[in-house]
């Protein structure tokens, strides 16, 4: 059996493992990527601390994590159950909405840069011509996270709905019939039924959530580098800022240690879960 | 030569990825290669680069085959990996002395000495941008180009509404008003694309405002950041940003859509630098009968007149593990001809103004766009005089640096005080002072 996962072992070891421990060796060097790392012990950590700017990155990363446990969840469970009922819609309506995951970030973040949120060629630019007065969110530090988790949510609840839709369609027709004969409306169906039976489903996707929250880079990066003003600054913004424009990329390697941290956290209540679920089947 | 085990610990990622380039390869024609990285270039800069560069060399010799390959915007990051790998190109070019202390410090590029001995490169490059890339009395680089900060403006607008070209702050804030009262913007400028406008126009507000003796003071750590000079620098700089001087959408749009926005009329101004005139989108032209531009005026009460600042937007160097030295050595060299110095600035304008010391008018005037001519040439002496300013991404060490650009932006938008930005940056400009990060300064003359 061991022979069979030589190989994944193999590569997990090389692209994660390694880089996964030279990482959490760099946070303890002083190190400019390209000289020799130097011995620093905590300073690492303890600047980071002394930093704001770590703190309003890593309350940024939690707000984000609330919002996508919630919003592109519900959108997309009503979605899904929606067209569990609705089985003509169905390939057309997942057509749609699957759309925005197949373009590329780098696409879509500029398409909502340029083409919607922008005051000189999107629609907010329209707007306040036709006399509506409305400013640009990205510009905005105390709005521009929500911005950018907005355009996340476009890209990302299509992909979660057509993944609940799977797993919804996994359940007994006939447990779906008998709860109709017995009365139960689209909301009880829903609450007792479908949720119950993809509960494995929706674990794991919370769970998965949680850790790609704290991982969280592209989109900020492409719309607004994490600002203005450190406004949408996330820990993984925090350490590419550290490591690639201020040259430490001892500061940045502590950052992605408590990236990986909240990764890890997660991913235990995700073992904890199962084990109590096998103990529970048993 | 023994390796630690922290060089071969930071040797490792970079090993993984640089292991299949080829090292010191030969053409099938006989020819030893030479390989140069290059960074982000526009349409016309890569036609300008094939053209005017690799295959004008290639031409121009049978020695050496010159292979370059444009690898966009992570190239210092790239450079970075492969030269800890010691698989580097032979060609290092680094986006200026600011990135160049890190990888001379760590001497993973080799001393030029003996090549500028050779071919005298150490009389033909303006002094104070050639010292830029010395070190320990050791030259490790040669500088690729001059760009300083102007002021460009819609002269149709200035002429329509009988404005003058201003010569300080009262005169800049009466331009700007009366604009802002017209409906027009006064400085056009965006940084939606690149947050390093924010650099662009605190390097103007520093130099402009405290007086470049200030600033150079301040660079070689005798006058801290703190001193009340860079308070009203940055105190101005809020105060023009809340007037609306840089109009409301400074978050929101692109440098070139603000920079269209001043050759269109909707903006009076716009604070920016030489490589303007190497984006045809930017819409200018040769002869411009719309745009001009002149050096910034004085901000303060540090100096009076104008200034240029002094700044070296890309270096070139030559890999300590290069296989062909003289090769590159040799590309350098080609660099310096006339011939390339007139097309590459033909092609390209300001991106590539070799800051040769002889430079006659008629070279200039062969480029072939009046306004770029007249700037080069007023730039060209003032830096042989050595009376400019210090631009911030040439002589800022890299943290300092990066503070200096997010943190105005928390200044500007009310989040934290001028006192509390110069302060931080203060903490950060002394670790970086004592670590040996900050590029050599040029001395300058009143």
């Amino acid at each position: 059996m061991w022979l069979f996962a030589l190989p994944a072992l193999l590569i997990n070891i090389c692209i994660i493992l390694v880089p996964a421990v030279l990482t959490f060796t760099a946070a303890f060097f002083i190190w400019d990527g390209v000289g020799t790392p130097v011995w620093a012990g905590l300073a690492n950590f303890q600047n980071m601390i002394a930093d704001p700017v770590f703190w309003s990155a890593l309350t940024n990363n939690f707000i984000w994590t609330v919002i996508f446990l919630t919003v592109p969840v519900c959108l997309a469970l009503v979605m899904a159950a929606a067209l569990l009922m609705a089985p003509k819609a169905r390939i057309v309506v997942q057509s749609i909405i699957f759309l925005p995951r197949i373009i590329a970030v780098a696409v879509t973040g500029r398409i909502f840069q340029g083409m919607i949120f922008s005051p000189a060629t999107g629609i907010v630019g329209w707007l306040n011509e036709h006399g509506f007065s409305i400013s640009d969110p990205l510009a905005d530090p105390d709005r521009s996270l929500y911005a950018v988790a907005a355009v996340d949510i476009w890209h990302w609840w299509g992909f979660l709905a057509v993944v609940f839709l799977s797993a919804m369609r996994q359940i007994s027709v006939d447990q779906i019939e008998a709860a109709r004969l017995d009365g139960a409306g689209f909301f009880a169906l829903f609450r007792h039924v479908l949720l119950p039976g993809i509960r494995p489903t929706l674990t794991l996707m919370l769970i998965l959530t949680v850790i790609w929250s704290f991982q969280v880079f592209e989109f900020i990066f492409i719309v607004t580098r994490g600002g203005p003003a450190y406004g949408s600054e996330v820990l993984a913004t925090f350490a590419y800022r550290h490591a690639f424009f201020e040259g430490d990329v001892g500061q940045a390697a502590a950052a992605a240690c408590v990236m990986s941290l909240f990764g890890l956290c997660a991913t235990a209540v995700y073992l904890w879960l199962q084990i109590t679920d096998d103990a529970q089947t048993t | 030569m023994t390796m630690t085990r922290r060089q071969l610990v930071a040797a490792i990622p970079a090993a993984a990825l640089a292991a299949n380039l080829p090292r010191g390869a030969r053409a099938e024609d006989g020819r030893k290669v030479v390989t140069f990285w290059f960074g982000q270039a526009n349409s016309d800069g890569q036609a300008a680069l094939r053209n005017d560069l690799v295959e004008a060399f290639n031409a121009a010799q049978d020695k050496y085959l010159l292979q370059m390959e444009v690898k966009g915007a992570a190239v210092n990051n790239l450079l970075k990996v492969a030269l800890v790998a010691g698989n580097g190109p032979d060609i290092v070019q680094t986006a200026g002395p600011a990135y160049l202390t890190a990888i001379a410090n760590a001497g993973q590029v080799l001393p030029l000495d003996d090549f500028a001995e050779k071919y005298k490169w150490k009389d033909r490059f303006l002094a104070p941008l050639l010292n830029t890339s010395v070190y320990g009395g050791k030259l490790y680089a040669l500088p690729r180009d001059y760009e300083s900060m102007h002021l460009f403006y819609n002269k149709e607008l200035f002429k329509q509404n009988g404005w003058k070209l201003p010569t300080n702050r009262q005169e800049m804030e009466q331009v700007a008003d009366a604009a802002l009262a017209k409906g027009i913007i006064p400085f056009g400028a965006g940084n939606a694309d690149w947050k390093g406008v924010n650099e662009w126009l605190m390097t103007v507000f520093f130099n402009n405002v405290a007086g470049p003796d200030n600033v150079r003071k301040a660079l070689s750590g005798e006058l801290p950041w703190t001193a009340p000079p860079f308070v009203e620098a940055v105190e101005l700089s809020k105060a023009w940003y809340n007037k609306g001087y840089f109009g409301k959408n400074y978050f929101s749009l692109t440098i070139e859509q603000s920079f269209l926005q001043v050759v269109n009329g909707k903006a009076a101004m716009a604070l920016s630098g030489t490589w303007s005139f190497g984006t045809k989108s930017y819409g200018m032209s040769k002869p411009d009968t719309v745009m001009d531009v002149a050096p910034t005026p004085s901000l303060g009460s540090a100096f009076t007149g104008s200034l240029v600042h002094l700044a070296c937007g890309a270096t070139l160097s030559i890999a300590k593990t290069s296989q062909n030295a003289e090769g590159a050595a040799a590309v350098f060299e080609f660099m310096l001809t006339r011939k390339f110095y007139e097309a590459m600035n033909r092609d390209w304008p300001g991106k590539w103004a070799l800051p040769v010391k002889d430079l006659p008018p008629e070279m200039l005037q062969g480029i072939g766009y009046p306004l770029f001519e007249k700037t080069i040439a007023n730039l060209h002496e003032a830096f042989s005089k050595g009376q400019y300013g210090f631009t911030t991404w040439t002589f800022w060490p890299g943290a300092t640096n990066s503070y200096l650009i997010e943190g105005i932006e928390q200044v500007w938008l009310n989040k934290i005080t001028p006192d509390a930005y110069l302060t931080r940056m203060q903490t950060l400009f002394s670790q970086e002072a004592r670590e040996g990060k900050v590029p050599p300064l040029p001395p300058r003359t009143a």
